[in-house]
């Protein structure tokens, strides 16, 4: 049996990371919160541009921006957000798992966006067109236009022939799910019914394309933010657990001791019956 | 007195305007245009610029726009702008030390490539637009 000294020490360390795992917990929670605010406030704002860019799309049968049309695919970017920090469960892992899977035989460029992200993709040689994203606790609306106009510049260019974006999805405070959502080329859904008639200025193709670099510039903050709350609902979580497993296993060991400390006492009285029995 | 319609006013940040206004004027890509009750359905994208909302107490409130787009649809107005900030919130200061800043990047000129030209450029003109608006 461990001496008692040694149970008593491993009682105090356990107890100090729960201090650190409990204090974690909050922070996590307390973020979550402020991101999920950030998430309901940004949501007007790519739902009524991507249905805007829908009517157009529908409205005009022979229409053909460049963005929309599709050509072969030579090569796909990726654009990835995961987050500055570990200790988040399977947040980060989960998403490069999911990226792995995707990317598999693919020609493939990456934007990746936090600090683990780019380590991941720099560590395995992939090719990363931008490494300016790298804490992604920082980012604002302005660098998510940055982003957009970098990758509009390069589908243009064609230097890419489709652009995903890859984040997790809040689904709740239990579970976040790794998704990808394709941005350019637009695909554009059905409109079903009657169509609106609508007033384009100057016209419905240039009107598109002056908004497709603000929707998805949308897009990607709507993806950012999301991925933010998943990442703090992900800590919140694995820190919850960890503070658990700590409280568990201080309850064991303070078993364990009290056993140590009864039986030294049991062996003391022992040893002074039997001295005072010999004489 | 003109007859009133809704606008709202939307932003990557939040809402910023949801009610009543008489008329609208934004700067669009086409030029300025003025929305007013019983507009027809229209959209465009924004410029940037200046923007007037007149409320339905008359009183006019100036902004300075930039990027977005602008819709009309069963007279409901509805404008989703990159950024939009009310005269009252600007800080001149600050946009006029933008402008600055801006400027002396542009000063030199010869040793930048094209793409730091276009972001200098697009920072003086937000600066200029937003210490214009905060002047008026």
């Amino acid at each position: 049996m461990a001496s008692m000294k040694n149970i008593k020490l491993r009682i105090k360390s356990v107890q100090s990371t729960m201090q650190i795992t409990r204090a974690m917990k909050l922070v996590a929670s307390s973020r979550l919160r402020r991101a999920q605010d950030r998430c309901m406030r940004s949501r007007p704002y790519y739902e009524v541009l991507n249905k805007t860019l829908n009517d157009i799309a529908n409205s005009n049968s022979d229409f053909s921006s460049k963005y929309v049309k599709k050509r072969e695919i030579k090569k796909i970017l990726y654009i990835v957000f995961a987050g500055d920090r570990g200790l988040a469960g399977g947040y980060n892992a989960n998403m490069f798992r999911m990226i792995e899977e995707k990317s598999k035989g693919q020609n493939c460029a990456f934007l990746p966006v936090g600090k683990k992200a780019v380590e991941y993709f720099k560590k395995r040689q992939r090719e990363i067109i931008s490494e300016s994203f790298k804490v992604a606790g920082d980012l604002s609306v302005s660098d998510c236009f940055e982003m957009s106009r970098m990758v509009c510049n390069g589908f243009l260019a064609g230097e890419y022939d489709e652009i995903q974006v890859a984040g997790t999805k809040f689904v709740s405070v239990l579970s976040q799910v790794p998704q990808t959502q394709q941005l350019l080329p637009f695909t554009v859904q059905e409109v079903e019914g009657d169509r609106e008639v609508i007033l384009y200025e100057p016209n419905t193709e240039d009107t598109f394309n002056a908004i497709i670099p603000e929707y998805i510039a949308g897009v990607i903050y709507s993806v950012l933010c999301e991925s933010t709350a998943s990442e703090q609902g992900a800590r919140r979580m694995a820190m919850e657990n960890a503070t658990n497993n700590a409280a568990d296993m201080i309850e064991s060991l303070n078993l364990t001791y009290n056993r140590a400390r009864q039986s030294a006492i049991t062996q003391e009285i022992t040893e002074i019956v039997a001295g005072a029995g010999e004489d | 007195m003109a007859a009133p319609f809704h606008l709202q006013i939307a932003t990557p940040d939040g809402g910023v305007f949801d009610g009543q206004a008489t008329r609208l004027i934004c700067r669009t890509i086409d030029g300025d245009v003025c929305v007013m009750a019983r507009h027809t359905n229209y959209c465009s994208a924004l410029g940037m610029g200046e923007a007037r909302v007149t409320m339905e107490d008359g009183n006019v409130r100036l902004a300075a726009c930039m990027g977005g787009m602008l819709n009309v649809m069963d007279g409901e107005c509805r404008l989703v702008a990159t950024t939009w900030e009310w005269k009252e919130d600007i800080d001149l200061d600050r946009a006029e030390d933008a402008k600055r800043r801006a400027e002396e990047m542009l000063a030199e000129r010869d040793r930048m490539d094209d793409r730091d030209i276009q972001v200098a450029e697009a920072k003086l003109r937000r600066a200029l637009i937003r210490s214009g608006v905060a002047k008026l």
